[in-house]
Order: structure tokens, then C-alpha cells, then sequence
């Protein structure tokens, strides 16, 4: 076997792997071959928070029983636990600033300051509108809006209480939550805690530091996350099952080809609106091109592409291969995810690199920076300079003839009425199934893609082992991609690859048996329907009680580790692939991994193969459904007025 | 009706039974499905929220959580 084909088991990305080998050029690939991840720093074992350090902390090869303490003192656990804390820290900012900019958006959408945006889905609004408390008779929905926004913004600096959304919960998880003190008050508050928290010489216990972590995270999935998704479907419409494709085939030779790469969906959405355009349309075809071809890349891909079936690049790792196609004009990223390389990449061709939040700026990128105001003009100079650009191509086109269909855009309200139709949405349906076993369980496969990982492999294996056992998987992110990549996100991938209980509840349904529920931000749309499903009845009071699992096989950022934590306090069971960054202690791992079901019914673990890893999570979903009793198949008694009588 | 298909299947109780093959339409969809726009005014989005969504939105059922025993 090459080395190669070690690298993807996508072959659109292992013939561009292969082109920029040919090409001598730098791609994330070539550099994880020249750089070996440091042994200490990847269990954590290592604190650079003083100017006294860093001090570095690793275990013992003779496996010896050796104190570690750096030199204020702190134990091996303290920093272990301070370092997971600040990247949890990290990651729930991530997506709570990128919520923060929705909600400043949506504020001036209301007010009709936002060009191109608009107050699209008023089912939404009036949801989210009652979530908040807000009165919405008599009311006009720019104004609901705008008090909706006011209050949502409100969030992030609230300094005491709880969050908003905190109630949507389980009430029995309310409580979990609240007996260990772990409800977030403002999500910007459990941030800076942690920061102060991990700061040095201030909290030195383990276990205190991980409630704060857990805190923090709940603040993001419950708080950040949830809001952001929920506005963004306000404001661009809530995803309904639509057909997109995916992979690097989407991209077109004859077209101008821009693809919008990051997290946040502002300007992606109205690049969509502006490639419209019949004036831009025109200007493309005075150049040459037979017109504009938009595609996604990362979390903006899943965004666009379930909102509008905008075609897809790929996912993480994908992004400098689509540059080395040579055929693209230019590429956007906003925030998040986005490689450094990229520029590299993008100056052995013709492509434009354009950074376009304020926040984020690439050393030597274009910066064309985005304002809500302006938005629709921004949109439409971006894809000015793409048609200019166009003429400039230099290097041979070299597009891998690999697309694949894909149907997308399963919102947990889409999946609610999927289930049963208007007159009775309900989740009834998946929990009837689940009962009576055509349904084995449910799991949550997640995250992103690591280069020390074969690309998109893990994912693949672990989400086809899940489905043949009758385990219908939710997804998004990446690992969303991987999947639609492969042909699991069709409806006919049930018949092929679904054990024959899922299968025959995706063809009565009609949906497939993977279900793609968005970008990394709408981790929130699993919570929400895994909170419906409780609240439907029959599978316990507790998200805790289902037979549902998560994972991350192929995660590698902040962000990921975020949302594990709030998966794991909100009573799931969740498994890591690839690394774990707690190995450095073992109790601090241990907590993790065990301790933290005594507390939250929820715990990590850490599984490389991913085949081990879905039966772990298998093995899980078997003992909850044991413990509800639905483990084995009952038979149905009729029961007489006698039998009646004696219940009573 | 001479257009649908049916396939031969065998039934619990062992005898062969015809069964509706699939009815769906050849090719692949045009645009999105999006059920919202069946929803017409604002009553009955709210009336819709009410039953639909009712884990959040309904006053009076509350599912799991309403029941008199633990699951």
C-alpha cells in the first residue's frame, strides 16, 4: 500500500495529495511528515502559564510512582486540568463569538440595517420568541425580532442566574445540573472564569477546575451554540431536507469558481443572493466563464449547503487541495479552522485569498472586511474580483471527477415533522422504534478531521458499524462531510448499508440513515432532539436514559473538545479518537472517563480504532436499553377486565 | 393502478403475500421541501407550535415529565 492512500480514503483528495507532490507544494500532509507531535505536550504534562517555567512535566518510562510538580508547586493534575479547562475555555468562545456576531447582525436585520438580511423564518422567530418570554401578540415581526435579539444578546454579559435556554432541558438534567452548581450565568462569565480560574496561583484543585470547564461548556452548547443556530434559522431559514453535492468535483472549469471557507454564514449567505445577480452573471460570461460557481468548504459549506443546496468543496483537510486544483479564483474564510497554509498555496496559482472577519486576518491575504450594513456590496466586490481573476488562471485545471449526491438539511423541527406530518409531528415515531427494536439506539457522530488520522476513515468506519448494528447516527461538521462524501447521507444508503430495522424505518420515513443536522454550531440541534425524544416518553426522564452515545473520531480542535465536555454533562456518553489530552494525569483522566457518571449519568473515552470505538458505544447503548427494560422482545398480552382490575 | 409494482413477500404466518413495491417518482428532487409554507397565518403557527413542538410550547402535556411515575 502507498503512503498515499494511507492519508484519505477519499480518492479525490488523494489524487490532489498526489498533484501537489508532483507540484513540490506544502500542503498540510507533507508538513505532518516533517512534524512528529511533541510527546509531552500532547498529554498536557507541560505548563507555560508563569514566566517561571515552562516546566515540563512528563511520566516517567520506568513508569515509576514519581510526584511531578512544576516549580510553584502545582501537581501534575492541576496542570493537567488547567490546560483541558482553557481549551474547553477556547472552544466555547469560538462559537459564542461567532454567535455574538449573528446576534449583532440580526439586531441591525430587525432594523432594517442589514443589507440583503431579512427576518426569514417566522416559525422560528415565534419558537424562539416563547423560549425567551417574549410577547408576540399584536406584534410585528421585525419587533419581535428586535426585542428577540436585544435579549439574546443579553446573554453573553448576564452576570447572575442561568441561561436562557437552560430550561429547554430535561428537568431532571436541570437538576443534575444544579445540584453541582454547574448552570451557566452569562456566557462570556464562565469564559473569563476559566481564564482567571487557570490563571497562576489561583485554583488548584482538579476536580474544582473541571466544574468550572463543565460550566463553560454548558454555556457554549446550551447557550452560544443554541443561539447562534437558532437566529441563523431566523434569519436565513431553517434547514428542510434539500439535494446538494459534495467533494472536490463540484468545482467547475468553466466557471468562475469562488468557495467560501469558515464557520460564520453572514457573507456566505449573501454571496449566494449576489452570484445571483443577473448583472454578475453577465460580467462572467464577458470573461469567459459560463458563470459563478459558489461552493462551500468547512462549517460554511454545511451551512450554505443545507440552506440552499450550494454545493460542497469538502471538509478540513480538503481546503489547500482545492486550491492545488488550480481553479479557483478566490476563496473566503471568515474565522475558524482556516489554515495558514493556505495563503502558500494560494500564491503557487492564480487563487485569491480574502480574510473577511475583522477578527481574523491571514499575513499576506487580502482583507475585504465584512460589515452587516454593507454586507450585499461586500458580497458582490468579492465576486468581482473572482470574475477579474478569472482570465488569470495559470497552471494547467486539475479537477478530480469525484461528486457525489447528498441530501442535507435535517433540523430537529424538520425531523419532528418528518416523523409525522403536520397534523401530528412528533418524535412518537423514532421513540416507537427505538422501543420495540427495529431502532437500536441513537449516537451523535461529530468533529473534525486530524492529519495524524487517515482523512475521513475513521468517521466512515465508525458510522457504517453504527448503522449495520441499527443505530441511526445524527451528524455534522466535518464529519457530516465525510459521510455525504462516502453516500451516506442518501436515502438509498439504507438499503445498502443500514442494519435491516433502520433500514425499514428510513424507507417508511423516506430519510437516510445517517442524518446530516449541520455545521459544528448545531451540535445544539442534537441536545434539542435528543431532549425531545425524552420528553416524547418511554425512554426515561432523562437524556441520560437513552440509548444514544456520541463521538468525535477524527477531532482535533478546541471547539471539539467544548462540545464533548457539554455532550458528557448533558448525560451522553462520549467517545474521542485519535489523542486525548488528559493522559498526562491519570486521575485527572480517571474523573473524566469515570468519575464524572456519578455525577452527570455522562463520561468520556478515549478509543483510537474506530471499530473498538462503536462497539463501546454499542455496548452503552445496549445497557441503557437494558436498564429501560427494552432489552428484550415482550410479548404483547391482551389484557382482560380482570388483569385490569388487578393493576389497579 | 397496472402501473404499480408488487413484489412477493412472505407474511408472519408463513403464506406468500403481494406487497406495494416502492411508488416513488424516478429522478432526483427539484428544489427544497420546505413543509413551512403549508402553515398559513400566525394562529396557526402558534396552534402548530403548540402540538408539534408541544415538549416546549404546550401548557398542559408535558410528556415523560408529566407522568405520575418514574420511568
Amino acid at each position: 500500500m502507498s503512503e498515499e492512500k494511507v492519508r484519505s480514503v477519499d480518492k479525490a483528495t488523494l489524487e490532489l495529495i498526489e498533484k501537489a507532490q508532483s507540484d513540490k507544494i506544502s500542503t498540510v500532509f507533507s508538513r505532518a511528515d516533517e512534524i512528529k507531535p511533541c510527546p509531552i505536550g500532547v498529554e498536557e504534562s507541560c505548563c507555560k502559564i508563569c514566566a517561571m517555567g515552562p516546566c515540563r512535566l512528563p511520566r516517567s518510562k520506568k513508569e515509576e510512582q514519581k510526584e511531578r510538580r512544576g516549580v510553584c508547586g502545582a501537581t501534575i493534575e492541576t496542570v493537567v486540568a488547567r490546560n483541558f479547562a482553557r481549551k474547553v475555555a477556547a472552544g466555547a468562545a469560538s462559537h459564542s463569538d461567532h454567535s455574538r456576531e449573528v446576534v449583532e447582525t440580526f439586531i441591525k436585520a430587525a432594523k432594517g440595517e442589514a443589507q440583503g438580511f431579512e427576518i426569514k423564518d417566522e416559525v422560528k422567530l415565534l419558537e424562539v420568541a416563547l423560549d425567551f418570554g417574549i410577547e408576540i401578540e399584536n406584534r410585528d415581526p421585525k419587533e419581535i425580532a428586535l426585542e428577540l435579539g436585544e435579549k439574546a444578546l443579553q446573554e453573553f454579559g448576564k452576570q447572575h442566574g442561568e441561561l436562557t435556554y437552560i430550561k429547554k432541558a430535561p428537568l431532571r438534567r436541570q437538576e443534575i445540573w444544579r445540584k453541582y452548581g454547574v448552570v451557566p450565568r452569562g456566557i462570556d462569565r464562565e469564559v473569563v472564569e476559566i481564564m482567571h480560574r487557570t490563571h497562576m496561583g489561583v485554583d488548584q484543585d482538579y476536580k474544582h477546575l473541571l466544574l468550572q470547564a463543565t460550566r463553560c461548556a454548558l454555556a457554549d452548547g446550551w447557550g452560544g451554540s443554541m443561539i447562534s443556530t437558532d437566529l441563523q434559522d431566523i434569519m436565513f431559514g431553517t434547514p428542510v431536507p434539500v439535494l446538494g453535492n459534495i467533494n472536490l468535483g463540484v468545482l467547475k472549469e468553466d466557471h468562475v469558481n469562488v468557495v467560501v471557507h469558515g464557520h460564520e454564514p453572514l457573507l456566505p449567505e449573501l454571496l449566494v443572493v449576489a452570484s445571483k445577480d443577473p448583472e454578475i452573471k453577465a460580467m462572467a460570461e464577458k470573461v469567459g466563464a459560463k458563470g459563478i460557481n459558489l461552493a462551500g468548504m468547512c462549517c460554511s459549506a454545511n451551512e450554505v449547503l443545507m440552506r440552499h443546496g450550494i454545493p460542497c468543496a469538502g471538509n478540513f483537510l480538503q481546503q489547500e487541495l482545492a486550491l492545488i486544483t488550480g481553479a479557483v479564483e478566490v476563496m473566503t474564510v471568515d474565522v475558524q479552522c482556516e489554515m495558514q497554509g493556505l495563503k502558500d498555496v494560494a500564491e503557487c496559482f492564480h487563487t485569491r485569498l480574502i480574510t473577511t472577519s475583522n477578527r481574523a486576518k491571514i499575513e499576506g491575504a487580502d482583507h475585504i472586511e465584512f460589515h452587516p450594513e454593507t454586507g450585499l456590496d461586500t458580497a458582490k466586490r468579492i465576486l468581482k474580483i473572482a470574475i477579474e481573476n478569472f482570465p488569470n488562471r495559470k497552471h494547467t485545471v486539475h479537477i478530480p471527477a469525484y461528486s457525489q449526491d447528498t441530501v442535507v438539511g435535517f433540523s430537529h423541527e424538520t425531523i419532528n415533522y418528518l416523523l409525522g406530518g403536520l397534523f401530528r409531528a412528533s418524535y412518537r415515531p423514532l421513540n416507537d422504534n427505538i422501543i420495540n427494536g427495529r431502532i437500536r439506539g441513537v449516537a451523535g457522530v461529530v468533529g473534525c478531521n486530524n492529519v495524524r488520522t487517515t482523512h475521513d476513515s475513521a468517521h466512515l468506519t465508525m458510522i457504517k458499524e453504527l448503522i449495520k448494528n441499527d443505530v441511526i447516527v445524527l451528524t455534522t461538521g466535518c464529519a457530516a462531510m465525510a459521510c455525504g462524501k462516502a453516500g451516506l447521507l442518501t436515502p438509498e444508503a439504507a438499503a445498502q448499508y443500514a442494519g435491516s430495522g433502520l433500514a425499514e424505518v428510513c424507507e417508511a420515513v423516506g430519510i437516510p440513515p445517517v442524518l446530516h443536522m449541520g455545521a459544528c454550531v448545531d451540535n445544539s440541534r442534537i441536545l434539542i432532539a435528543a431532549t425531545a425524544m425524552v420528553k416524547e416518553g418511554g425512554l426515561g426522564d432523562d437524556i441520560s436514559d437513552l440509548p444514544a452515545a456520541g463521538a468525535a473520531p477524527e477531532w482535533m480542535s478546541e471547539k471539539a473538545l467544548a462540545i464533548g465536555q457539554y455532550f458528557v454533562a448533558s448525560g451522553v456518553f462520549t467517545v474521542f479518537g485519535t489523542t486525548w489530552p488528559t493522559l498526562g494525569s491519570e486521575r485527572v483522566t480517571r474523573h473524566l472517563f469515570e468519575e464524572l457518571e456519578d455525577m452527570y449519568k455522562g463520561k468520556w473515552a478515549f478509543e483510537p480504532d474506530p471499530e473498538k470505538a462503536a462497539k463501546l458505544m454499542l455496548e452503552h447503548i445496549d445497557k441503557k436499553r437494558k436498564a429501560l427494560g427494552i432489552d428484550k422482545a415482550r410479548e404483547r398480552v391482551l389484557f382482560d377486565m380482570a388483569m385490569r382490575r388487578a393493576l389497579a | 393502478m397496472n402501473n404499480y409494482q408488487y413484489e412477493e413477500k412472505e407474511s408472519f404466518d408463513g403464506r406468500k403475500v403481494k406487497v406495494l413495491g416502492p411508488t416513488y417518482e424516478e429522478g432526483k428532487p427539484q428544489g427544497m421541501q420546505d413543509w413551512k409554507v403549508k402553515l398559513g397565518g400566525r394562529e396557526e403557527i402558534l396552534g402548530y407550535l403548540k402540538t408539534a413542538l408541544r415538549y416546549w410550547y404546550s401548557k398542559d402535556w408535558f410528556g415523560s415529565e408529566r407522568r405520575k411515575q418514574e420511568a
